[in-house]
């Protein structure tokens, strides 16, 4: 039993390798391997609404409502980080006082008990924009008002106000600019801030908003293109102001329906926008983005759905070099790109423990390690155990036969 | 004449196995009884480390593949899980529960038992022997017979309210003590491998028979109790005295004539006893080390039931004093008070094992009812093993002191300590120095019969010598 055991170890050992190899040479032939190396870690939103005043009421409840879908579909408020003029839930204006609502039936209270905004008021502004994006922040800005990403995050990054070409208004008295936005991306590629970008936005003309994008990785969708303006929904009368926009309407309109647990991909948002009913055209751009759309599940990005690993062992007790082994075997089913990682280390690990076994003097020594090294590839604990107490009776009737 | 010898004896030997089954049939009962009557929720039967139900739980978490010392349930050995484990989860329909596991108790209390009885009938014979080599004929012909110490140690055993509330309250210390009795059996027996298998699973089950190798090496060596050398020394002078002492070669065949008496160390059982236990333990630390490769290893193992047991992790009342103790002490002085609490033990170790040498059996019951005094985590299962073994030494404790006194104070204690843990905890009307004090009470019986027993053994010891100082002096 204990050769099979051997045998199918080393078999798949040497199949890993392979595998390993193969994978070694094909990623070697591709462009851009910094994006495929990284594991996928965390998901993160910046949601930014750019205007102010209470005839912009529809554009905070945009940003609310996709604040709360994203929260409703896993991420929590310590990754999001959400920018909001939020004048409007308290505005003397507001017939329903601390209530934002995104349609005319009021059914849904966007402005609830758990709304967590960041930056507020006139912290709105082009320069923090930059660096939440940058993470270039004063020593005094509190951990909630960073994006505290890593080179395995997703963000999602969704902005709505009043834009033109190649601009955006921010507060009616700044505007961010298209080869701004392209430059902070390109400073978060290089400082490893995100695996992933989704830039989406809902502004007239929005898609000249990343024309000048050029970092690898970023996919970005717009509400309409350029010459086009994006309109809003309906007219609450109630509340007296448009409630919301139509390209975020139909967004949420398909997220309503889903839940965490869906696997819809991206191409089927994408695909869902019709352009008669939104009255622009929804402009979305690929290029700069490796993966297929219809790969990837909007839980991506809009949720935060990951990926369970499960071992056996105990949390902190392992020694590194067993935990190592057990992601090796893991990581057999697991996809391609997770790979190379975890590749360089096992094989530095066991040159050393080689070193240091011919390092060691004594036979006592190789023994005891030669004896670790025969316990560590028993698979069926239980049944040996049991075994080995059940060889206990005869073993002690032999010694006692022996020395009678 | 002839028959109803036969019969009588047949009858003595019946007489036994009748209690031996009654016994038997009496802890049936009471296992059948609801809820094993609750003993098992009892602190002076289940510590820490003796409870069934944290094994159970201890192989509930392996089961999990959590290791199974996660939380500081179970503190036991990792083969004890695996034996017993299976057994606590199995249920019949209609039994009480952990019906299998409290029939194993019950076997391992009927292995206990017959252990004794052989170690008793071997010492027994080795102490017929040793006075027909003294020529004690006033002790040999006394007018009651010499009581057969195995049968009575036995029945000691079995019938001492302690066993069988360890028994029935699913704890389990009838395990550790049969790897302690059958230890001393093989080495009673000059079994060497069988004594070193016994030694090396009492010290994995529980630290403190570690102790046990002095009685183990000097029973080998040595071999069982016997009066000590000085009185066959003197014996063979008073006899040598007789003849003139011109003949020399006279003498010398007087001597080599007399059978011979052990007392030379004879090294060869011990070094194979020694060779033994290295490799048992290599056996069982294999065994161990393979059980937890995935939980941490043999250190963390180590750490989880010796250092539990040393460290005093869990102060939860039982029936020894360390914890109301360890309770209050502060955590700078913590690690000299243990230190003090364990080397109680040691220092007593020494001195006794000279002057106890030529007894060893009766210094392994010292040493086992020291242990069990001052261990971590007390409970009425080690007692149960003393007191048991203390019938071993019948014939020779016969004028023992205070035992009136001893067997009263036993039985007070084990009535009143569970009244003031009551009182303690369920009614609030006592507080924990109630429940201290019968503690201490305890340990201060234990103390008593400890030095009462060896004292009264001395003496024996010096009676066995006035006949033969009367000789010489008449003599000379």
């Amino acid at each position: 039993m204990r050769f099979k055991m051997y045998g199918s170890f080393r078999c798949r050992m040497v199949l890993l390798l392979l595998f390993l190899l193969l994978d070694c040479n094909f990623s070697n032939c591709l462009a851009d391997t910094s994006s495929e190396a990284t594991t996928h870690t965390n998901n993160w939103a910046v949601l930014v609404c750019t205007s102010r005043f209470w005839f912009n009421y529809r554009h905070m409840a945009n940003t609310l409502s996709l604040y709360r879908t994203v929260k409703r579909l896993g991420i929590p408020d310590e990754r999001i980080i959400l920018m909001l003029a939020d004048d409007m839930a308290c505005n003397a204006r507001n017939k329903y006082p601390a209530q934002v609502f995104n349609n005319e039936n009021h059914k849904l209270n966007l402005y609830g008990d758990n709304v967590e905004v960041d930056y507020r008021g006139y912290e709105v502004t082009v320069e923090n924009f930059f660096r939440v994006l940058t993470g270039r922040h004063e020593n005094a800005v509190p951990r909630s008002k960073r994006l505290l990403s890593d080179e395995g995050s997703h963000i999602l990054l969704y902005m709505t106000g009043h834009g033109g070409d190649e601009f955006l208004k921010f507060q009616d008295s700044e505007e961010l600019q298209s080869h701004d936005l392209a430059d902070a991306v390109k400073q978060m590629k290089e400082k490893r801030r995100f695996k992933e970008l989704l830039i989406m936005v809902d502004t007239c003309q929005a898609a000249t908003l990343f024309s000048q994008l050029q970092s690898p990785g970023v996919l970005a969708i717009g509400s309409s293109m350029k010459g086009e303006n994006s309109y809003s929904h309906h007219l609450d009368s109630d509340v007296g102001v448009s409630v919301v926009d139509r390209f975020t309407f139909y967004t949420l309109g398909f997220f309503e329906r889903l839940n965490m647990y869906n696997n819809d991909s991206l191409i089927s948002l994408f695909s869902s926008y019709n352009p008669s009913m939104l009255m622009s055209t929804a402009y979305y751009r690929t290029d700069l983005y490796q993966r297929h759309l219809e790969e990837v599940p909007v839980t991506n990005f809009f949720g935060s759905v990951m990926e369970m690993i499960h071992t056996d062992s105990a949390y902190s007790l392992l020694s590194r070099k067993e935990s190592f082994r057990v992601e090796i075997k893991m990581s057999a089913d697991k996809s391609v790109p997770d790979k190379k990682r975890l590749m360089d280390n096992p094989s530095d690990l066991d040159q050393i423990s080689e070193l240091n076994i011919e390092d060691q003097h004594g036979a006592l020594k190789r023994i005891w390690s030669t004896i670790q090294k025969e316990m560590e590839k028993v698979e069926d604990v239980d049944a040996f155990v049991s075994y080995g107490l059940v060889l206990i009776v005869p073993l002690l009737a032999v010694s006692m036969w022996l020395t009678w | 004449m002839e028959p109803k010898e036969q019969s009588k004896e047949k009858k003595e030997k019946l007489w036994f196995w009748n209690w031996l089954i009654a016994s038997v049939i009496f802890r049936l009962v009471l296992i059948y009884f609801p809820k094993n009557l609750n003993l098992a929720s009892r602190p002076e039967v289940s510590t820490p480390l003796t409870s069934l139900r944290r094994l159970a739980e201890g192989y509930w978490l392996k089961q999990l593949s959590v290791s199974p010392y996660a939380g500081s349930m179970y503190h036991g050995s990792p083969l004890l899980l695996s034996l017993l484990g299976p057994l606590t989860v199995k249920r019949i329909e209609g039994q009480p529960d952990h019906l299998l596991c409290s029939l194993v108790f019950v076997i391992a209390d009927i292995v206990n038992a017959m252990l004794i009885r052989a170690t008793g009938q071997n010492l027994q014979m080795e102490y017929i022997r040793s006075l027909k080599l003294l020529d004690h004929v006033k002790l040999l012909e006394k007018p009651g017979k010499i009581i057969p110490s195995g049968d009575i140690a036995a029945l000691v055993y079995l019938w001492n309210p302690f066993t069988i509330v360890a028994c029935v309250g699913l704890s389990t210390s009838p395990i550790e003590n049969l790897a302690i009795i059958l230890s001393l059996y093989g080495a009673c027996k000059r079994q060497a491998p069988l004594a070193a298998f016994g030694w090396v699973i009492a010290t994995h089950l529980s630290l403190y028979p570690a102790i046990l190798i002095i009685p183990m090496i000097l029973l080998l060596g040595y071999g069982p109790d016997t009066p000590p050398r000085k009185l066959f020394l003197q014996r063979r002078n008073v006899e040598v005295g007789d003849n003139p002492p011109n003949d020399r070669c006279c003498e010398r065949e007087e001597v080599v004539h007399r059978p011979e008496v052990p007392h030379i160390f004879s090294w060869r059982p011990v070094i194979h006893f020694l060779c033994w236990t290295s490799l048992w333990s290599v056996y069982v630390l294999v065994l161990c080390g393979i059980s937890v490769k995935r939980y941490g290893g043999l250190w963390e193992l180590f750490k989880r039931t010796y250092g539990f047991m040393l460290t005093v992790q869990d102060l939860s009342p039982n029936i020894g004093v360390l914890w109301y103790f360890f309770a209050e002490v502060f955590d700078f002085f913590r690690n000299f008070f243990l230190i003090v609490f364990h080397g109680n033990i040691l220092f007593m170790m020494l001195p006794l094992a000279i002057r106890l040498k030529h007894r060893p059996c009766f210094l392994a019951f010292v040493y086992i009812a020291i242990s069990s005094m001052l261990k971590s985590y007390p409970s009425v299962g080690d007692s149960a093993l003393y007191l048991g073994l203390l019938g071993l030494f019948v014939n020779e404790l016969a004028d023992m002191q205070f035992s009136f006194f001893l067997f009263c104070g036993y039985v007070g204690v084990s009535l009143l300590s569970p009244v003031m843990h009551n009182l303690w905890i369920w009614r609030g009307t006592g507080n924990a120095n109630f429940y201290f004090a019968t503690a201490m009470a305890y340990a201060c019986l234990q103390i008593i019969l400890v030095v009462e027993s060896v004292s009264a053994m001395l003496n024996h010891d010096r009676m066995l010598r006035k006949p033969l100082t009367e000789l010489q002096d008449g003599k000379s």
